[in-house]
């Protein structure tokens, strides 16, 4: 039986934790599509998620700025088409450039909502529209998205969206039997982590293969008897 | 392979929100969703025939394409009655038999349509027994008439599967003694045909009033992961 999974933002951090945590025997995953924009980590991610993958896994890469909504509409059609089904959706692509109210750019503000919350439906949207039943959906929020944090409130205003959008998706999919998981990390040892907080030893908090092995468990099997409402995992 | 013929014309009067009911939401999915979406995943359902009431073809249109059902839908309008509605749905009906349903049903489950395609009878429908006890009274009188034995009567409940040649026959025995049903199985057992019953659930409740909507939505809320 073949088990298709997604996940975005899958070059570095998070993404590429869960990418490696997904190939493992127990998730059953026979296919993985990693998508992330262009750049010399995603090539070499692909590379060494393929060599750990093996003959096991079949990995399909997608070079793709999910900001870019057309170009990601049709990389989703081309993907669908190739792949047949979606069983796990990883949505964890994210972006931010936290600045003060007063310096705000508009078109960043549109840029960060674009990635952090109309990818992630796009996603969702565009896959059942094409017919797709999703076994989970995994929704990559933040701890910044339950309060909102000073410095930080494109950020944290797009988190606390997709947080909320998470609540419809998983009342509205119930009908397909579809779990919804949103998970908040709090803080872990990311190049985004890094854009929020410059001068923090990256050593000392979370680690992205942390929060990938939370979501490998909410994934598997034992994940359906935890509760699904907004898991925040922190230090 | 079977017809399903999906009676979805009904006006709702009962309900206090307007618009027809099965435009109703269900934990935010219109009511029609549920019912299409199990019957989509079960393969010998080649067709889907299903009414609209007057003036909202367009709708359910829509609704069936953005929720992406996938089986061939021929689209009929609901007649005046229910038992117009179910004669005009079984003449769209190209299979030789066909499972009736209705959209207000929305915890019907793949497997209970699997369930009756299953049975041995050619007519065959789910009914459940009557947690309470019923008499026969004269309204106009308020005179209780007699008993009956609980043991012995059964709630009706959908879907129903039938021999389309039976439930046509059915419908012309109705028409042609100008009787009235409300449900085909009484209906075809009335016109001679054999008819049989399968034990039904409790849980296959008709959303009638918006607090049958209320229960609806727990039902479904409770079987999280474990709708197919």
């Amino acid at each position: 039986m073949s088990k298709v999974a997604v996940v975005t933002g899958a070059s570095k951090g998070i993404g590429r934790a869960v990418s490696e945590r997904l190939l493992s025997p127990e998730l059953k995953v026979t296919t993985l599509v990693v998508i992330a924009r262009q750049s010399a980590e995603f090539s070499q991610t692909i590379v060494d998620l393929r060599e750990a993958a093996g003959d096991r896994v079949a990995v399909i890469d997608y070079a793709l700025d999910v900001g870019d909504r057309e170009e990601t509409i049709a990389v989703i059609h081309d993907m669908y088409a190739r792949v047949k089904r979606v069983d796990i959706l990883v949505n964890n692509a994210g972006y931010t450039n936290p600045v003060a109210i007063q310096q705000v750019d508009f078109a960043d503000f549109e840029r960060t909502i674009a990635v952090n919350v109309y990818a992630p439906f796009t996603f969702v949207q565009e896959l059942l529209h094409l017919g797709n039943r999703f076994k989970v959906i995994v929704n990559i929020a933040s701890t910044a998205g339950i309060n909102g944090r000073a410095g930080w409130l494109t950020y944290s205003a797009s988190k606390a969206a997709l947080i909320n959008m998470s609540e419809v998706m998983r009342d509205e999919l119930k009908v397909d039997g579809t779990r919804v998981i949103c998970l908040s990390p709090g803080r872990t040892a990311t190049d985004l982590r890094r854009i929020l907080a410059p001068d923090e030893d990256p050593t000392t908090i979370m680690q992205p293969e942390h929060v990938a092995e939370v979501i490998g468990t909410m994934i598997g099997p034992v994940g359906r008897f935890i509760d699904q409402q907004n898991v925040v995992v922190r230090q | 392979m079977i017809s399903l013929l999906l009676l979805n014309g009904g006006v709702g009067s009962r309900f206090e929100a307007g618009g027809p009911k099965q435009f109703v939401t269900i934990n935010g999915v219109p009511i029609l969703v549920y019912a299409l979406k199990a019957a989509d995943a079960v393969a010998s359902i080649t067709q889907i025939v299903l009414n609209f009431p007057n003036g909202h073809e367009e709708t359910v249109r829509n609704v069936v394409r953005d929720y992406a059902i996938s089986t061939p839908i021929t689209y009929v309008p609901a007649g005046a009655t229910r038992q117009e509605s179910g004669a005009a749905l079984l003449a769209a009906a190209t299979n030789d038999l066909v499972v009736i349903h209705e959209s207000a049903r929305p915890l019907v489950q793949s497997r209970d349509f699997e369930t009756l395609i299953a049975s041995e009878h050619a007519n065959v429908g789910f009914m459940h027994e009557i947690p309470f006890t019923v008499a026969p009274v004269d309204p106009a009188t308020h005179r209780v008439t007699g008993s009956l034995e609980r043991s012995r009567l059964r709630n009706v409940q959908l879907p129903q599967k039938f021999a389309a040649a039976d439930l046509r026959r059915g419908y012309e025995y109705a028409q042609g003694a100008d009787l009235v049903y409300t449900e085909d199985a009484t209906m075809c057992a009335d016109a001679g045909a054999e008819v049989f019953f399968i034990e039904g659930s409790e849980y296959n409740i008709k959303v009638t009033t918006p607090g049958d909507m209320n229960i609806a939505s727990l039902i479904v809320s409770g079987r999280a992961g474990g709708n197919e």
